[in-house]
C-alpha cells in the first residue's frame, strides 16, 4: 500500500465529506425546529438531481445553474410539507410519527420517480467535470472539487442568513426555545415552516450537486439513508458544526477504507462509528442535552 | 322517567351483548383463517394466505415492543433476515435437521438481541428509530460481502422439508406453521398485557422518566420484551427459509420488511392484541395485489407510501379505535353527570342505599358515594 494511494483516497473522502456535510445540513435543521428526523431528504435530493437532469436535457442549462430555480421551487415545497403534514402530527408522539410519515414521502418520492422516469441510470455529463486537477501526486476531480466548494458556499450563505438577518435570529430563537421566541414576538409557526423550507432549500442544492458526481436511479437514496443518520447523530442531532466535522471526519475514513480495504468496509465505518457513539457519548460530538432526549 | 338503577342494568346487558358479539365475529374469524387454504381456488391464492399468515405473525411480534412501549423499530428486518439466514445456513452448511436449525436460529437471535440490546434501546425517540435502521443496512451488508457464508447475491438454496411434498402440501404446511407462531405471538401478547411486566412496560411507553422515578427497571424491560420481540419475529423468518427456499441478501435484510411490520400494526392499531393480524390481512392481500396488477412499474411502492402516510396523518390510532368509536357513535350514549338532570340525582340519593353497588356507578355519579 503506497503512501499516494492512502493520500489519494484520502483527498477523495474529504470531497465525498464535503457532499455529505451539505446534505446533512439539511437534516440538521429539521431536527433542530421540529424535533423531526427526516428519512426522506435523500429522497428529495434525488428528486432533485431527476430535476435537473430534465432541465438540462431539455433547455441545456448548465445543471449548477438549476438550483437558482429548483431551491426557491424546494422551500415552497417544504414550507408545504410542514403546513400540511408534519405540523398536524399529535406532538406526544412527534419523534417517532414522524420518521413514519417522512418514510412514506420517501416511499412515494422513489416509487413516482420510477414511475415517471423509468428504473434505468441517468447522468449528466459537462464537459468542465470529467478531467481532473494534480496537486501532492494526487487527483483532485473537478467534479468534486465543485461539490466541496458549493457545499462551502452553501454554509456561507447558511451561516450568513442564521447570523445576520432577522429571520436567522428568529429561526435561532425558535430552535433554542420555542415559547420563549414566542412570548418574544416571534411568529414561531411560520419561521418553523420556513427552516422546513430552507433545510429542503439545501436539498435541492445537493441534488445539483450530486447529479453531475455520480449517476443515479430512483433507489439511490438508500445508499444515503444510513449514512446521513450517522453522520448527524455522530455530530450530534441538531448540531451544524458537528455534522459538519463528523461528515468529513467519516467521509476521509471511509475514502481511505476505500482504497486500502473495500468499499463494505468502508460503509461499515458510518454504523460503526454510529454505534460507537450511542454507547460512549450519546450526545454525539457537539450535540447539548437536547440530543440525548430524541 | 326511567329509573336510574334499570337504566344501569340495561347498560350492563348491552355491554354483555356486544361482547357476545365481538368474541362470536373472533370465532368466526379464527374458523375462517383456518379454513382458508383448503378453499382456496388456486396455488396462487394459497400462496397469498401464506404471506398474509407469515405478516401476521411477523407484524405481531413487532407489536410485542412497538405497542407495549412505543419504541418503533423499523429495522425489525434485521431478527428476520438473522432467523431466515441462520435456519437456512444451519441446514446447508452444517447439515443440521431443519427444525433443529429452526429452532437454533431463533435461540441465537434472542441471544444476540440480548447483547445488542443494551445499546439500541438507551436511546430513545428518533435515535432509536435511526439505530434500527442503521442495525438491518449493517446486517445486509455483512450478509452481501461474507460471500463464502451466505452464497451472496447468488443467494442461498435450502433444500425443501420433504421431497416428497408437492407444491399445494407445501403451502398448507406453512400456512399452519406460521398459524402457530402466530398464535404464540398473540398469546405471549395477551399474557404480557395482563401482567405486572406489562404494566411497566406501558409506563414506559407513557413516559419514561416517572416510570423510571417510580422503580420500574426500565433497561431491563425494554432489553427483555427487545429480545422477546426479536425471537418471534426470527421464528418467522426461518419459516419463511424454509417455506421460500430462496434466500438473497438485499431482499432478506431490507428495511421494507420492516416497514410493512409497523405499517400493518399502526394501520390495524398498536395498542390492541388484533391490530396487527388485522392490518396484516389489509395490507398483504393488496400488497400482492398491486404487484400483479402493476408489478412492471413502481406503482406499489407509491401505494406503500400513500397508504402509510394517510394512515400516520389521519388515524395513528389504527382501525380498531376508530370502528370502536364509530360503534360507540350510534349506540345509544352512556349516562354521564351531564346527561343526569337535578331531579334524576335526587331520585338517586332518595333511592334504596343498599342497592346494587354497581347501579350508582353505572350512573357516572359513583364519586358521591361515601
Amino acid at each position: 500500500m503506497s503512501g499516494t494511494l492512502l493520500l489519494q483516497g484520502l483527498v477523495l473522502g474529504l470531497l465525498a465529506g464535503g457532499v455529505y456535510a451539505l446534505m446533512a445540513s439539511g437534516l440538521t435543521l429539521y431536527f433542530g425546529v421540529m424535533r423531526v428526523v427526516m428519512v426522506a431528504h435523500p429522497a428529495f435530493v434525488f428528486l432533485a438531481a431527476y430535476v435537473t437532469y430534465f432541465i438540462h436535457t431539455a433547455t441545456g442549462v448548465d445543471p449548477l445553474l438549476t438550483a437558482v430555480v429548483t431551491a426557491p421551487a424546494f422551500f415552497v415545497v417544504g414550507m408545504a410539507v410542514h403546513r400540511l403534514m408534519v405540523s398536524r402530527l399529535a406532538p406526544e408522539n412527534m419523534a417517532m410519527m414522524s420518521v413514519l410519515l417522512t418514510f412514506a414521502l420517501a416511499l412515494l418520492i422513489e416509487g413516482g420517480l420510477g414511475v415517471a422516469a423509468t428504473g434505468s441510470f441517468r447522468s449528466i455529463n459537462v464537459e468542465y467535470a470529467n478531467s481532473s486537477y494534480e496537486l501532492l501526486g494526487v487527483r483532485w476531480p473537478y467534479d468534486k472539487l465543485i461539490g466541496l466548494g458549493i457545499a462551502a458556499l452553501t454554509f456561507a450563505l447558511l451561516f450568513a442568513v442564521l447570523r445576520a438577518t432577522r429571520f436567522g435570529q428568529a429561526l435561532r430563537a425558535t430552535i433554542q426555545h420555542p415559547t420563549a421566541a414566542k412570548l418574544v414576538g416571534v411568529n414561531t409557526e411560520r419561521i418553523t415552516a420556513m427552516g422546513f423550507g430552507l433545510g429542503l432549500a439545501t436539498a435541492a442544492v445537493a441534488g445539483a450537486v450530486i447529479s453531475i458526481i455520480e449517476p443515479f436511479f430512483p433507489a439511490s437514496h438508500w445508499a444515503y439513508i444510513g449514512k446521513l443518520m450517522a453522520i448527524i447523530v455522530v455530530g450530534g442531532l441538531g448540531s451544524v458544526q458537528g455534522a459538519v466535522v463528523a461528515a468529513l471526519g467519516l467521509g476521509m475514513i471511509e475514502g481511505v477504507l476505500q482504497v486500502s480495504a473495500n468499499p463494505t468496509v468502508a460503509a461499515m465505518v458510518f454504523y460503526g462509528f454510529l454505534f460507537l457513539t450511542l454507547l460512549v457519548r450519546p450526545q454525539g460530538l457537539m450535540g447539548g442535552r437536547l440530543a440525548e432526549r430524541y | 322517567m326511567p329509573n336510574v338503577i334499570e337504566r344501569g342494568r340495561g347498560q350492563k346487558e348491552r355491554l354483555l351483548k356486544s361482547q357476545l358479539a365481538v368474541r362470536a365475529f373472533l370465532m368466526a374469524g379464527a374458523l375462517a383463517l383456518l379454513v382458508y387454504p383448503w378453499l382456496a381456488p388456486n396455488s396462487y391464492l394459497r400462496y397469498v394466505g401464506v404471506a398474509v399468515m407469515m405478516y401476521a405473525a411477523l407484524s405481531t411480534s413487532w407489536n410485542l415492543i412497538g405497542g407495549f412501549t412505543g419504541y418503533v423499530s423499523l429495522g425489525h428486518g434485521a431478527f428476520f433476515g438473522l432467523g431466515a439466514y441462520g435456519t437456512g445456513l444451519g441446514i446447508v452448511r452444517w447439515d443440521l435437521p431443519h427444525f433443529v436449525a429452526f429452532f437454533a436460529a431463533a435461540v441465537g437471535v434472542f441471544v444476540f438481541a440480548l447483547v445488542i440490546g443494551p445499546a439500541a434501546v438507551r436511546v430513545r425517540g428518533s435515535s432509536f428509530v435511526i439505530v434500527s435502521i442503521a442495525l438491518v443496512a449493517m446486517l445486509s451488508l455483512v450478509a452481501q460481502e461474507w460471500r463464502g457464508l451466505t452464497g451472496g447475491s447468488l443467494g442461498l438454496r435450502v433444500p425443501p422439508l420433504a421431497e416428497s411434498l408437492s407444491r399445494t402440501e407445501n403451502h398448507l404446511l406453512f400456512y399452519n406453521l406460521f398459524a402457530v407462531v402466530l398464535a404464540l405471538a398473540l398469546f405471549t401478547w395477551w399474557f404480557i398485557d395482563r401482567s405486572r411486566f406489562g404494566a411497566g412496560l406501558k409506563a414506559i411507553r407513557e413516559d419514561e422518566d416517572k416510570a423510571e422515578a417510580l422503580g420500574v427497571p426500565t433497561t431491563a424491560y425494554k432489553v427483555a420484551i427487545y429480545a422477546i420481540s426479536a425471537g418471534f419475529t426470527a421464528f418467522g423468518g426461518g419459516l419463511y427459509a424454509m417455506w421460500f427456499r430462496s434466500l438473497d441478501p438485499i431482499f432478506i435484510f431490507s428495511i421494507i420488511i420492516g416497514v410493512n411490520m409497523v405499517l400493518m400494526a399502526l394501520l390495524g392499531g398498536v395498542r390492541h392484541l388484533f391490530g396487527p393480524l388485522l392490518g396484516a390481512l389489509i395490507i398483504a392481500p393488496s400488497a400482492e395485489y398491486f404487484l400483479t396488477q402493476y408489478g412492471e412499474t413502481q406503482l406499489h411502492i407509491v401505494m406503500s407510501g400513500a397508504v402509510l402516510a394517510v394512515v400516520v396523518l389521519f388515524m395513528p390510532e389504527g382501525i380498531i379505535p376508530a370502528v370502536k368509536k364509530l360503534v360507540a357513535r350510534f349506540q345509544p350514549q352512556a349516562a354521564s353527570i351531564s346527561e343526569l338532570s337535578q331531579a334524576d340525582m335526587r331520585h338517586a340519593d332518595d333511592g334504596p342505599r343498599d342497592g346494587p353497588p354497581d347501579a350508582v356507578s353505572a350512573t357516572g355519579s359513583g364519586k358521591d358515594e361515601p
